[in-house]
């Protein structure tokens, strides 16, 4: 009796709190969104709104027999594979460096966090600094040569462009996976590690067996949400590449912007969101399941 | 023992250290170019000497301060995101505990939506949201700065995954005393949770902090003018002198460093140790 | 505790809400019953702000109780941004009544009936007065649609002490403008220690269309046909071709950095560098150390064309402008000889007035009278059609696509089928 009363005020409970979100969300994210599909099947040009005209399929039909649309799939997947371990790794190496407590601790997770709040201009600067393709004027290629191994291109080269923005992307990015991963060690007791250390686990084995473990759904959400912004990903290339050289680092995201604002071909924009929509829908109902699988 | 103990200690610190550097140079440089006068900045770019201002000065800051209402767009910022974050923290989570704990028709719809939505890149929602704020004759006002960032699926999924490790005893335990579900979340859930709610703080504040692209569609005016935007008033003509951009640049990172400082206490180990699993 | 944190923010989150909500109206007349025309122009450097509020203030003070002039300055940013925030207010027809457009926007927004013509803002003999090439930019199909106020230039800056040091003198007439050939020799012998013989620009942007462009036009071809309907024989023309291998035998052979870094000629890292006229300023305030000149833009050899870029913000009339009247005696006091040249001292740039250069007598001594001798005889504006956002997006990448081993032919053929494609979707049939 009393059990179906609760299951009741449960179930007003939940209306409640899911309301508010569900309506601003509904208002200003999936309204718009089906507003962006809806002009994927038109041939809408940002300059003339008031000559939108209905073209069905066309922007389909042109979308995918455009090579530069599918050298931006290619580039986002090889992004996206590459980077989501990477970070992630980083992300949690990061973490443990610093979960001991110790002084000065603060400070460190503050320096590890401190390239989310360094302004992207800055961050371009330095690193076409260090990436420089003349030995004269990059960090990095002067090292090579000292090394007495031959130049790299860098963001230069098509071999070595995608590459490097990973590289930075990683660097720039793990603080904010670092700190989520911070928050989900708070949870883990210290009586487990305790348990664990009478049992003669060494720090290696409470890694493993407690730690891990214990992060388990801490670490499903940052390779969700890791692979999500590495799908999205677009400022790098935007202030650094420009989506070059020879289409090396254009990306889904990036095309859109281009295609949609600098272009100004906004109608086909929307048709290449659409595909990217279903391409990272697809993406993820595919890592739910292997989730669920586990 | 104690031989050990040292040497875990330097390792420690050695470890850290080298890796700090390796992520504040950027930082340094900012804020040591932001002292320098302008012919000095791009000066031996690639030396070590580029990290140390010679003869370092406050004029950058004093010709930002000159030059714009700083204080007046930092201002414009700081209410904008605050209202942002305070309306998100509440909506969210609550949203997401919803998710996490309770049983109702339509979760599992819900839950695919909110990861799907997820991935719409705002590059590609930014026009039909700005026709959108036009119909509704919000341009140029707070509304639009803050209305459509209140509810975010990152954050509804993120408070699930925690709220998902608060153990059900705990929520039993509270409705045998009386609480019901609304009550429990408000008085027993809310109270244990400071670090996730910490974490979304600090990662919503640095993300709205340097939103540029959509401030900038919807406001004109020096009115509700942000920080960003008027950071970007220095690139405006030819030559481009870095200079005050560097200062300006510092300046804007100071308030996410005090909020990075303050909620740092949420991170202190063992605070939370009131039976979350992660 | 916490609770009661979250209640009173979100109270006063609502209360702001509610209370600034309801957006504005687009006010076209204020409560004195005055008409007002509104302005979005990009932000700018100080002078220049104050040139404005000083301006405004003295046309509203002669206009009392008729109109009321109010500016907005709009981020430029170091990229898109002023065109995306123009792009949006087209969708929602939230245009200004004045628009400040640069200068090759001209002929996109005129194509597609964003802004007006104004031919008969001046007389002909008033027009008469504003130099050819600024007045060329600004007219699309055979009408005037922008005016500016002032102009830029690009030309050769050089390291006196390296040029000295190498025996090397610099052409003194235009018509002795170094050709192609020769800027190479000259580049090959500077470089050297950590030194590039040039610089040619590089910001994978704009700047692209604007200065090497000009290698097009002085080999005797241009982007794009006589009405902008197509790039294709012109762009990926035989002309085009040997430009842009021109272009690329300085990258490829180790004479320019294709990713230079910043200031790399003020700071002693190049021995010359292609640079706008506004680096006069920066050069003689903040690098006075510096031993630098400037010579004329070098042209093709054989009988390559004498050229050099020009182009700069203009004024223009949008589609929502309403009230007509005050706005064409708004534009007639932005632009009136006064003005004009008071708005380029402000802005240290070439004004677009030849009468002005009667009073900025700088413009007679070296080194700006290059950049003044330049845009009187030799100046070509960029290309004028409405595709231009894409012709530009498409040039810059083909020349980053050449300089990282694509051949020349290939790159420019392919920006040359985008453009015309663009064109041919939204332009061919109107």
């Amino acid at each position: 009796m009393k059990k179906s009363i609760n299951k009741i005020s449960e179930r007003r409970a939940a209306y409640i709190f899911v309301i508010p979100a569900v309506a601003l969300l509904a208002a200003f994210l999936l309204y718009p969104s089906l507003q962006t599909i809806r002009y994927a099947f038109t041939d809408y040009n940002i300059m003339r709104p008031d000559r939108v005209i209905f073209c069905g399929f066309n922007n389909f039909v042109e979308l995918f027999q455009d090579e530069d649309f599918w050298i931006a799939v290619k580039n986002t997947l090889y992004f996206t594979v590459l980077v989501v371990p990477f970070q992630t790794v980083l992300a949690l190496a990061l973490a443990m460096l610093i979960s001991s407590r110790r002084k000065g601790v603060p400070i460190f997770r503050a320096a590890y966090f401190s390239p989310q709040v360094t302004s992207m201009v800055v961050v371009a600067i330095l690193w076409t600094v260090l990436y420089n393709s003349s030995p004269d004027s990059g960090l990095l290629n002067a090292l090579l040569v000292k090394l007495g191994l031959e130049p790299c291109g860098f963001l230069n080269d098509p071999k070595t462009a995608m590459n490097s923005i990973i590289f930075m992307s990683a660097w720039q990015g793990a603080g904010y996976q670092m700190m989520i991963f911070l928050a989900g060690l708070q949870g883990i007791s210290r009586e487990q590690y305790e348990a664990a250390s009478i049992d003669g686990a060494g720090k290696l084995q409470s890694f493993l067996y407690v730690t891990l473990p214990g992060l388990k759904s801490v670490i499903q959400y940052v390779v969700m949400i890791t692979v999500i912004q590495a799908m999205k990903l677009f400022t790098q290339p935007y202030v650094m590449t420009k989506g070059g050289p020879q289409n090396s680092t254009r990306t889904l995201v990036y095309y859109i912007y281009e295609q949609g604002f600098q272009k100004r071909n906004f109608g086909y924009a929307c048709a290449v969101a659409a595909v990217f929509f279903v391409i990272v829908i697809g993406l993820s109902l595919g890592m739910k399941k292997i989730i669920k699988a586990e | 023992m104690s031989r050990k103990k040292t040497f875990g200690n330097i390792a420690f610190y050695l470890g850290n250290i080298l890796v700090t550097l390796l992520f504040v140079s950027p930082l340094l440089w900012m804020v040591s170019s932001s002292l320098k006068p302008e012919a000095q900045i791009f000066k031996g770019l690639n030396s070590l000497s580029t990290f140390f201002p010679t003869g370092a000065s406050l004029s950058n800051y004093i010709e930002v301060f000159q030059r714009i209402n700083m204080w007046k767009f930092i201002g414009n910022s700081l209410f904008y995101v605050l209202v942002i974050i305070a309306l998100d923290l509440l909506v969210n989570s609550i949203c997401g505990y919803a998710l996490a704990k309770f049983e109702f028709r339509g979760k599992n719809l819900l839950l695919t939506l909110v990861i799907s939505l997820m991935v719409f890149p705002a590059e590609a929602i930014m026009l039909p949201m700005y026709r959108e704020m036009a119909d509704l004759g919000w341009i140029n006002s707070w509304a639009s700065l803050i209305v459509p960032f209140v509810a975010k699926c990152f954050s509804i999924y993120m408070f699930r995954q925690f709220f998902l490790g608060v153990p059900n005893e705990l929520l039993e335990a509270a409705s045998i005393d009386g609480c019901g579900p609304v009550k429990t979340f408000f008085k027993v859930v809310m109270p244990i949770s400071g670090t996730v709610y910490a974490t979304i703080f600090i990662l919503d504040f640095v993300a709205h902090w340097n939103d540029f692209m959509w401030p900038l569609l919807v406001v004109t005016g020096e009115e509700k003018r942000t920080i960003q935007l008027a950071i970007q008033t220095f690139f405006g003509s030819k030559p481009i002198n870095y200079g005050p951009i560097m200062a300006s640049l510092t300046i804007s990172a100071i308030p996410m460093l005090i909020m990075f400082i303050f909620l740092q206490k949420y991170y202190v180990e063992g605070i939370a140790s009131t039976g979350i699993k992660g | 505790m916490r609770k009661r944190m979250v209640a009173v923010l979100l109270a006063a989150a609502l209360a702001s809400v509610v209370s600034t909500g309801c957006g504005k109206a687009k006010e076209r007349v204020n409560e004195e019953g005055e008409s007002v025309v509104t302005i979005w122009s990009p932000s700018d450097e100080p002078a220049i702000e104050e040139w404005w509020v000083e301006k405004i203030g003295e046309f509203n003070q002669a206009h009392e109780g008729e109109i009321e002039l109010r500016r907005e300055a709009i981020v430029r940013a170091d990229s898109y941004a002023y065109e995306d925030k123009v792009n949006a207010a087209i969708t929602s027809n939230d245009l200004p009544d004045i628009l400040y457009v640069d200068g090759p926007n001209v002929s996109i927004y005129a194509a597609n009936e964003v802004t007006l013509p104004l031919d008969s803002l001046f007389s002909e003999e008033e027009w008469g007065d504003f130099f050819e090439p600024s007045k060329q930019q600004n007219t699309y199909n055979g009408k005037i649609y922008a005016v500016g106020a002032t102009e830029s230039s690009v030309a050769l800056y050089y390291n006196k002490d390296m040029l000295d040091q190498a025996g090397i003198s610099v052409p003194e007439k235009k018509e002795d403008a170094w050709t192609w050939s020769e800027y190479y020799d000259v580049a090959k012998k500077l470089t050297g220690n950590g030194v590039v013989g040039t610089n040619i620009i590089m910001d994978k942007g704009e700047g692209l269309s604007y200065v090497l462009g000009q290698f097009w036009i002085s080999n005797g071809t241009d982007f794009v046909n006589e009405d902008g309907s197509s790039a294709d024989g012109y762009l990926n023309s035989k002309e085009g071709v040997e430009a842009a291998q021109f272009l690329n035998s300085l990258i490829q052979d180790g004479y320019a950095n294709i990713d230079p870094i910043q200031k790399e000629f003020h700071n002693g890292r190049a021995a010359t560098m292609l640079g706008g006229s506004w680096e006069v300023a920066t050069l003689e305030k903040d690098y006075p150390d510096l031993n630098w000149g400037v010579t004329y833009f070098p042209v093709a050899d054989g009988d390559g064309v004498l050229t050099s870029p020009t182009g700069d913000w203009a004024a223009s009339v949008t589609k929502n402008a309403q009230d007509m009247a005050a706005v064409e005696e708004v534009m007639r006091f932005l632009f009136s000889k006064e003005n004009v040249t008071t708005y380029a001292q402000a802005i240290s740039k070439p004004p677009t007035r030849i009468s002005s250069y009667g009073v900025l007598t700088e413009y007679n001594e070296y080194p700006r009278s290059i950049f003044k001798e330049q845009l009187m005889e030799t100046g070509h504006p960029r290309p004028r059609t409405p595709s231009y956002s894409v012709l530009t997006a498409e040039f810059s990448e083909a020349m980053l696509n050449i300089f990282t081993g694509v051949d020349p032919q290939e790159a420019l053929d392919a920006a040359a089928a985008a453009m015309d494609k663009d064109y041919a979707k939204y332009y061919a049939k109107d």
